[in-house]
């Protein structure tokens, strides 16, 4: 009934409300200002405010001198801004397929039919609603190239040493697998469209004597791609703007280290530098001026993506 | 799904309303605005990033104004933040929720005031205590010769050595006595190099000396080696100054090489991870043998491992006979743009930047005063921190620019190379110097 009246509205701009409609919209209005207000003032003026500060000179006080297109040139000529496009697009190119299967794997092992599930369940979400500054400094430790568990681990099967954190060719990586911690938000995603998967489709397949691969493949695979188009999208928007892993690792002191991002700026991430530049170097302009470009980069790969998966995403009775 | 009855949505409301009127209506109350304040005093809030030891001693001069003053009242919140990095407070005071009272590291005063970030001291009639301060720190406080900033400490940098570890590796530590003068960096490479050890993987489990470790910055070894890092007359950044080159090339590349870039970063990353505690120190828990850093570490010695046979003396210098050499850097008290009781926080910063604050700090923390009339009380300087105290007056500092943070990150980023092996140092440096030119151009000629 309430979809129905969504349909209409967006169907026809015109709409006739009843009168008693008419108080049921003056009774909600009050309690849906709040969030539109907040939307206004807090999330479309300062979208609209970076675009002009992108041409100003600003410190983030006093006065704002426009610059034109300077701060978008500087862009060309900066090699640490290229240098955060490389980290962000490695990291991104990395962490959204990884993650993606991570957690596929995930919503599969809480998806088993024993009766121990629930804790199962709770076991792999537990890590995704640790906060991420906890789990970071709980991670330096684990990555400690001398006492670490995961070197120890790897020892045992005969792996060198590796310094996660101090080798610049093994950081990216080491965040990587720090975001696979958070996997499980995704992972319920999956459990849930999962779960949606008719089991008859499972059993003729298992009647017509196909493997649990083989149906996997043909069978779950094909009709969870909405899911996985959703986590890709989102993946690679959120990997974009990967920061605090990067900015708690590396951001505070160290006694080893003079890097300011990571050994040879490695984890120097683009909204890190973006960072950077607004709170520490007081360049509020150029700081906009980066995060409108990622912002039409953002805007480019999800168009792709959405381009792309027309050959791919199957959507059940479409 | 059916809506609440109007009249229920109603008294929600009117529940509300009457509930936020009750908690704006306490703060009205007559009385001290905190416990442990006097009546009448208005509420001063001070931010400070710092963290225990040294917050625990900011906590108790904060109690000692309190119980006295009949101005201020003073509220400490430890916030994030680092030397150069402000994000919470300038977000803060553009919304207008910034504290009174900030304490910020005086070589970025400069840098914050030609931002807007700062009041101009000089209306609550700062300039008149100039004479109190070391010139040096006064200096550092100041932008376009107006007062931004009340110095707070400072600090200089030495030579710790452990004598347990270098004498059970058979070095005589006799040359190490300050009373000869500054050992040369050949002479601490050859002992620093008897402790070096490995274990059976290859890896090092203790390394004599890595200049780099703790303190041993891009400054350090430029101001040890002679180099200037700026040019006042030219309003141009000079990291490519020969000497400093020679400093990157003879310290950080060479050295890195010799031990093995790749063993020596595994070495730190194991000892020396990020955000490591002051009381697991690499050199507190015996990891090297020699450390370049300041007196503050004095007090953490104290605190963490006080049976710590060590010793302190100059930094090296390349040839016998240098001059050695050091530098100071320290804090300082600011108050933001838009505070709301500056005056009291002022009043505040008075105290605590004054005598009464900067003594009690100096006595919790080792650190050195900027206050000229207890740099020169003897009864302040208990044992080795006399070494560090007599070494300011021939200390350097760092450029106060306004790009300051700026430059210090590129002078990072170079010296990250060049301990890498992966940049040449003149090159690094000259990338350094180009792109902190370009940004301080806006604001030339310094006055």
């Amino acid at each position: 009934m309430q979809s129905q009246r969504g349909a209409a509205l967006i169907a026809a701009p015109r709409v006739h409300l009843t009168a008693s409609e008419w108080r049921q919209l003056r009774t909600a209005a009050p309690f849906v200002l709040p969030w539109v207000i907040g939307f206004f003032a807090f999330t479309l003026y300062p979208i609209i405010y970076s675009l002009y500060l992108s041409f100003q000179s600003y410190s983030g006080f006093g006065d704002a001198v426009p610059v034109g297109f300077a701060n978008y040139k500087h862009m060309f000529t900066d090699p640490l801004f290229f240098k955060s496009l490389y980290n962000t697009a490695y990291y991104t190119l990395l962490a959204v397929p990884i993650g993606l299967v991570v957690a596929i794997v995930l919503a599969m092992l809480m998806n088993q039919n024993v009766r121990e599930v629930a804790i199962y369940r709770a076991a792999f979400y537990l890590p995704s609603i640790l906060p991420l500054f906890a789990l970071t400094f709980i991670f330096i430790v684990l990555l400690n190239p001398g006492f670490g568990l995961v070197n120890f681990f790897l020892g045992l099967f005969h792996v060198p040493t590796i310094n996660w954190l101090g080798d610049p060719s093994w950081t990216k990586v080491s965040v990587v697998i720090l975001a696979q911690l958070g996997a499980g938000g995704p992972a319920l995603i999956f459990l849930a469209s999962l779960r949606a998967v008719p089991t008859e489709l499972y059993e003729s397949a298992r009647l017509e004597g196909a493997g649990p691969l083989r149906r996997f493949w043909h069978i779950t695979v094909p009709l969870i791609t909405p899911v996985i188009l959703y986590d890709l999208l989102y993946g690679t928007i959120l990997g974009l703007q990967i920061f605090t892993p990067a900015y708690i690792l590396v951001g505070g002191t160290s006694g080893g280290a003079a890097y300011t991002a990571g050994p040879d700026n490695s984890l120097l991430f683009y909204v890190f530098y973006l960072y950077k530049n607004a709170f520490q170097y007081s360049d509020m302009g150029y700081a906009s001026a980066m995060a409108w470009v990622l912002f039409l980069i953002s805007i480019v790969l999800a168009l792709l993506i959405m381009r792309w998966s027309q050959y791919w995403v199957h959507y059940e009775g479409a | 799904m059916t809506l609440l009855p109007r009249s229920s949505i109603k008294a929600l409301m009117l529940g509300i309303l009457v509930i936020t009127a009750c908690s704006t209506g306490t703060s009205n109350q007559a009385g001290p605005p905190l416990a442990g304040c006097k009546s009448g005093t208005s509420l001063v809030t001070f931010w400070t990033s710092h963290t225990p030891p040294d917050s625990d001693s900011l906590k108790r001069i904060v109690d000692a104004y309190n119980s006295q003053s009949s101005v201020g009242c003073v509220k400490m919140v430890q916030v994030p933040g680092s030397e150069t990095d402000i994000a919470k407070l300038t977000t803060a005071v553009r919304s207008g929720t910034g504290p009174d009272v900030y304490m910020l590291d005086r070589f970025t005063v400069a840098e914050r005031a030609a931002a807007g970030v700062l009041e101009d001291l000089s209306q609550f009639g700062a300039s008149s205590l100039s004479s109190n301060y070391l010139d040096f720190a006064w200096a550092e406080a100041n932008f376009k010769s107006k007062p931004y900033a009340l110095p707070f400490d400072t600090d200089t940098r030495a030579l710790y050595y452990r004598k347990d570890l270098l004498q059970a590796a058979g070095v005589d530590i006799s040359a190490l006595d300050p009373a000869k003068g500054p050992p040369t960096i050949d002479t601490i490479r050859t002992m620093a190099n008897k402790v070096n050890k490995k274990d059976s993987s290859g890896k090092y489990t203790q390394i004599g000396f890595v200049p780099w470790f703790e303190q041993g910055w891009h400054y350090t070894w430029g101001f040890v080696y002679g180099g200037s890092f700026f040019d006042k007359s030219a309003c141009k950044v000079t990291p490519t100054d020969p000497k400093i080159v020679q400093a990157f090339t003879d310290m950080f590349t060479n050295w890195s090489k010799a031990l093995g870039v790749s063993q020596v970063q595994t070495f730190l990353s194991t000892y020396a991870p990020p955000n490591l505690p002051a009381q697991q120190n690499a050199f507190l828990l015996g990891k090297v043998a020699f450390m370049v850093s300041g007196d503050w570490v004095l007090g953490n010695i104290a605190t963490y491992t006080p049976n710590l046979q060590y010793g302190v003396t100059y930094i090296p210098v390349p040839n016998q006979g240098d001059q050695p050499a050091t530098w100071a850097g320290g804090w300082s008290m600011v108050i933001p743009k838009g505070a709301k009781q500056s005056k009291a926080g002022f009043d505040f910063m008075k105290y605590i930047a004054g005598e009464p604050g900067q003594r009690q700090y100096t006595k919790d923390s080792q650190h050195t005063p900027t206050i000229k009339a207890l740099d020169q009380d003897a009864s302040l300087f208990a044992g080795g921190h006399a070494f560090f105290q007599k070494q300011l007056s021939a200390a350097h500092s760092r450029p106060p620019l306004p790009v300051g943070a700026f430059y210090w990150d590129q002078l990072s980023t170079a010296q990250d190379a060049a301990v890498r092996n992966t940049t040449a140092p003149a090159t690094a440096l000259a990338a350094a110097a180009s792109a902190t030119n370009a940004k301080l151009q806006q604001y030339c000629p310094l006055p």
